[in-house]
């Protein structure tokens, strides 16, 4: 979480409370305009020092996809599963720092770009035309927000200012969670034990884009657009089918059995604790590489092709897997795309294809109670059906 | 109050205590012990031995989530006009101790937010508009008793020391021996002693930085991870963390292999879930008769001050092999017993709780209120009038502009918060299983793959699966109630067949298992029995094995009581019979009879269709 705090906290529902302000462009601002409201209590979001993401040892699926994620948002999120302690949360805690940077509306809490803020702002009821250059701007990290278990519904949401209503009587909505994570990413830990209505809510938005809040007569509409990122360990239930469903990519991790690597986890970690500070400055190069390198590859992406052939290979490897419906073909095809770019490659292959096919299909596979076959080794078998034609051909 | 130094016996509990107080970053400890051991004594004396001032909570079982996590607190809100913020339970403990005593007990939402606190090291409060951090680092000490349940795998996972569970049948005597000794000893000799204890740990503090632990030390825990089939790798952190605490404690500068085995025995062993591979020849290893570390004086001896000439020497330098192999004999030491016992290895146990949708329904607790429509549920009436009284002004000015009646209470749709129980699991579904006979194999296929298809389905209805298979003399629990495909598919790998029919057994133990669900929460069980219903084992021949064997008149009086009972129960139950030899037929119609149940004769009877009895039932 920790660079997300600088994303402001929450507008009064009437106006639009930067407006007012000339255009100018300024990168990259830190503090948001604090908008009028009473200090908030002490306590505020400030969250202890994430281990940096460089310094994971082994787990390059989990990695891999959270990175292609940052590449192109719109490959649909991240699900990680796999056995207990090893690294599931601390790797997506560790995302926020390599992440690149946004523009965004200064000081707006729904982290709009301006065609966004204008459109959002002007639908609104009685609102004046705004001119855009009157629109001041602001580099943010990309927002990583974490949804707790024990959130509420409210807050996920967003609802309407208690202390605001009985201090002054007006009504402001105050956002919630899923206000802040708009073009960003929403993580949630143990996501198989999360409450069924907050799937329900989650289910909702996922499909929309946009989240809708009706209460006390006031009626908000807002973009909520995520990469969803969720963690848990099969053994302790298992995940709703739908939601399963609206993941991209489906993470595997195991308990890491080479020895000197599993040393070198203890290493890194005891030297961690002991001086954090220490530890993320020895890292600090690798960080900035990798943040580089997904710009790079962000940069790339609308540059990458990829030819037809590719496309129908992967159209008949799903096809020959039975997978339901086109979400595992377009899947596949933008994952493909943004491995490429972050290879600096420009152009999409049947290698960029095998690489990631496991991680788009394991999740979309038909689930048979009989089968003994891993979903990951069908996956493989049918890649390798499909190349071996591919190559006969 | 018991000091922590008075306390008789429990001696491996007392050590990993101490390792926690040099070292909080172990994370905790969880005491399994039997009813009566004294394990809540020792667990509240800890805080004798912490420094003055650190805070010690203890969790309350029927915690509430706001309670817990901390939240809005309304009243002083409404009354001031301005936010005021009520910390929970958790950053409460912040800095100092979480005690939780039958914590297999505590619902699976309170552990969840215990888990996601100790990973973070703070809570975050998102809650009644509310977004703030609390800090809540602290050290959680657990207790229970292995026959209310288990805990859950994920949260034992973020604690560092699990005590290995023993049986302690001997604790009347113990008991007596607390008392005795506090019937002679004076309060001034227990704050020595308390002193002294505290000096030490507070020495063996200033010491851990300065003690040091080999790449081999730590290759060599490691391996000993790996070999006992331990998940994960965070564990490792632990063990060495373990390791230098127990070093520090004896004022040391390295790591010895006393310290390993230590480690060894408070981090790993209770975490194996498989015996080490040992050379071959060696596998054999016979079971020891006595029960093991606890009562054997030599791992307690070694108290910390008593061994200063442990630095002199210095001839440290075994390869990982060679450690590894001391670390083995240690732990082969302790397992024969132990394995059976604890808690993480035996999932057999007809007392194992798996994820328990645990509940709390029977002490009429609701977990959260949540908004919802006023039919879908139970109106909770506090949380919807506390939820509307702020509004109560501004509407009254709305209610006057709209010119309508004034009344008293102005409570609208948005208000309406309902009460949500944690009672939503659903059916247990018990599969019973003969596998003695011939067509054993093949039944418990059917039975495979319609635990596997049930649990596919199960996520939407909260229902759970358990698998009970019998043979030999006893029936046995494959599988305890559980909502996990993964685990199922494990569980049921690999199973024996052949031998008697225990039929009594399967339905005592069905019932049992039954019974323990429902404390849990779950409110429908439904038996599923896949047998040819011909027992031919008594009941007692489970449990001793020197019995007369039951004649078949008394066999069929066993199953036909224990059945009726089943069925006063109010447990549901269907009999599916899957012989081919239809002649033979007769048993099976009568058992389901006399359960109260529906027979159904599907000779290779397909998954589904088993599903479709089960369900249509």
């Amino acid at each position: 979480m920790t660079q997300t705090e600088t994303a402001a906290k929450k507008t009064v529902a009437k106006k639009p409370a930067a407006a007012k302000s000339k255009a100018k462009v300024e990168t990259p601002v830190t503090a948001a305009p604090e908008p009028k409201k009473a200090a908030k209590p002490a306590g505020k979001k400030k969250s202890g020092q994430a281990f940096p993401f460089t310094a994971i040892v082994g787990q390059e699926e989990m990695k891999l996809s959270l990175i292609l994620n940052i590449i192109d948002p719109r490959i649909g999120g991240v699900l990680v599963m796999g056995h207990r302690g090893t690294g599931k949360s601390t790797t997506v805690r560790a995302l926020a720092e390599v992440l690149p940077l946004i523009e965004r509306v200064a000081g707006d809490t729904y982290n709009r770009t301006v065609e966004q803020y204008l459109e959002g702002e002007e639908a609104k009821k009685g609102a004046k035309a705004i001119d855009p250059d009157t629109l001041k701007t602001e580099k943010i990290p990309v927002p990583v927000v974490d949804l707790p278990l024990g959130a509420t519904e409210d807050r996920v949401c967003g609802t309407i200012d208690i202390e605001q209503a009985l201090t002054s009587g007006v009504k402001a909505f105050e956002p919630g969670l899923l206000a802040q994570a708009n073009r960003g990413f929403l993580y949630i830990d143990e996501v198989n034990l999360l409450d069924d209505h907050l799937v329900d809510v989650l289910l909702d938005v996922a499909a929309s884009g946009k989240n809708v809040v009706e209460r006390e007569g006031i009626s908000i509409r807002h973009p909520a657009r995520f990469v969803l990122v969720g963690s848990g360990n099969p053994e302790e239930g298992e995940l709703r089918p739908q939601l399963l469903d609206r993941f991209g990519l489906h993470a595997r991790i195991i308990t890491i059995l080479d020895i000197a690597k599993r040393v070198d986890i203890v290493k890194r970690r005891r030297e961690f604790d002991e001086d954090p500070d220490a530890f993320m400055k020895k890292y600090s190069r690798e960080q900035l590489k990798l943040q580089k390198k997904i710009q790079t590859a962000k940069e790339l992406l609308p540059e990458v092709t990829m030819d037809d052939a590719v496309l129908t290979d992967i159209a008949r490897l799903c096809m020959n897997l039975g997978i339901d419906g086109h979400r595992g073909e377009l899947t596949i095809t933008r994952t493909a795309y943004a491995h490429a770019a972050f290879r600096g490659e420009k152009v999409v292959t049947m290698k960029h294809v095998k690489e990631i096919a496991g991680l788009c299909l394991r999740h979309r596979l038909r689930k048979d109670p009989l089968e003994t076959l891993d979903a990951g080794e069908k996956i493989d078998r049918e890649l390798a059906k499909v190349l071996g034609e591919a190559e006969a051909v | 109050m018991i000091a922590f130094t008075d306390i008789v016996g429990m001696d491996l509990a007392k050590q990993a205590l101490m390792l926690l107080a040099v070292d909080s970053e172990l994370g905790g400890v969880v005491i399994p012990s039997a009813v009566g051991s004294g394990k809540s004594t020792i667990a509240r004396a800890f805080a004798d031995i912490l420094p003055e001032g650190t805070p010690f909570v203890e969790l309350p079982l029927n915690v509430t989530e706001d309670r817990l996590i901390g939240g809005v607190d309304l009243e002083a809100t409404l009354a001031t006009g301005v936010r005021v913020v009520q910390h929970g339970v958790l950053s409460k403990a912040h800095g100092g101790v979480l005690y939780v005593d039958s914590i297999s007990l505590l619902d699976s939402s309170a552990v969840s937010h215990i888990m996601d606190a100790i990973s973070r090291g703070e809570v975050l409060v998102e809650r009644e508009g509310l977004s703030e951090v609390h800090p809540a680092k602290f050290m959680l000490v657990g207790t229970y008793d292995p026959t209310d349940g288990e805990v859950r795998m994920g949260l034992l996972d973020r604690i560092g020391i699990i005590v290995p569970f023993t049986a302690q049948n001997d604790y009347r005597a113990r008991k007596k021996i607390v008392s005795t000794v506090l019937g002679k000893r004076d309060s001034e000799d227990t704050r020595d002693e308390l002193n002294m204890l505290s000096g030490l740990i507070q020495a063996a503090k200033e010491q851990l930085p300065h003690v040091s632990i080999t790449k081999e030390q730590v290759q060599a825990l490691i391996q000993t991870a790996i070999s006992l089939g331990v998940e994960g790798n965070r564990v490792d952190i632990f063990t060495v963390r373990a390791a230098l605490a127990s070093a520090a404690l004896a004022q040391r500068s390295d790591v010895e292999e006393e310290d390993m085995k230590l480690a060894i025995k408070l981090v790993l062993i209770p975490r194996a879930t498989r015996m080490p591979e040992r050379e071959p020849g060696q596998e054999d290893m016979p079971p020891q008769e006595e029960p093991p570390s606890e009562e054997e004086p030599d791992a307690e001896d070694d108290t910390p001050a008593d061994t200063p000439d442990a630095e002199a020497e210095e001839e440290q330098k075994e390869t990982p092999d060679m450690i590894e192999e001391l670390m083995m004999e240690a732990v082969e030491m302790e397992l024969p017993d132990n394995i059976l016992n604890i808690s993480l290895a035996s999932k057999k146990k007809s007392t194992t709780g798996s994820r328990g949708e645990a509940l709390n329904n029977r002490r009429g607790r609701f977990v959260r209120a949540q908004p919802g429509e006023m039919r879908s549920g139970k109106v909770a009436l506090i949380p919807t009038l506390i939820s509307a009284a702020p509004w109560q002004e501004t509407r009254r000015q709305d209610q006057k502009l709209a010119g309508r009646p004034k009344t008293a209470l102005i409570i609208t749709k948005d208000d309406v918060k309902i009460k949500r129980f944690r009672d939503k699991s659903g059916t247990l579904f018990i599969f019973m299983v003969d596998a003695s006979g011939s067509m054993a194999l093949n039944r418990m296929r059917q039975a495979k793959g319609a635990v596997a298809s049930l649990l596919q389905n199960a996520y939407v209805h909260r229902d759970q699966v358990a698998l009970i298979s019998f043979r030999g003399k006893q029936a046995q629990v494959l599988l305890p109630p559980s909502q996990s495909v993964d685990r199922a598919k494990r569980e049921l790998d690999v199973l024996p067949t052949g031998g008697g029919t225990p039929l009594a057994s399967a339905l005592y133990l069905g019932w049992e298992t039954a019974k323990q669900a429902r404390t849990k929460g779950i409110t429908q069980v439904m038996f599923v029995l896949i047998t040819d219903g011909r027992g031919n084992m008594g009941l007692q021949a489970g449990f001793d094995p020197d019995a007369e064997k039951a004649t078949k008149e008394q066999i069929e009086k066993e199953i036909e009581s224990l059945s009726l009972s089943i069925q006063a129960d109010g447990v549901a139950a269907i009999v599916i019979d899957t012989q081919m030899n239809y002649l033979s037929r007769g048993e099976a119609p009568k058992l389901a009879q006399q359960l109260g149940g529906r027979y159904f004769y599907l000779p290779n009877a397909k998954a589904e269709q088993i599903v479709e009895a089960a369900l249509s039932f």
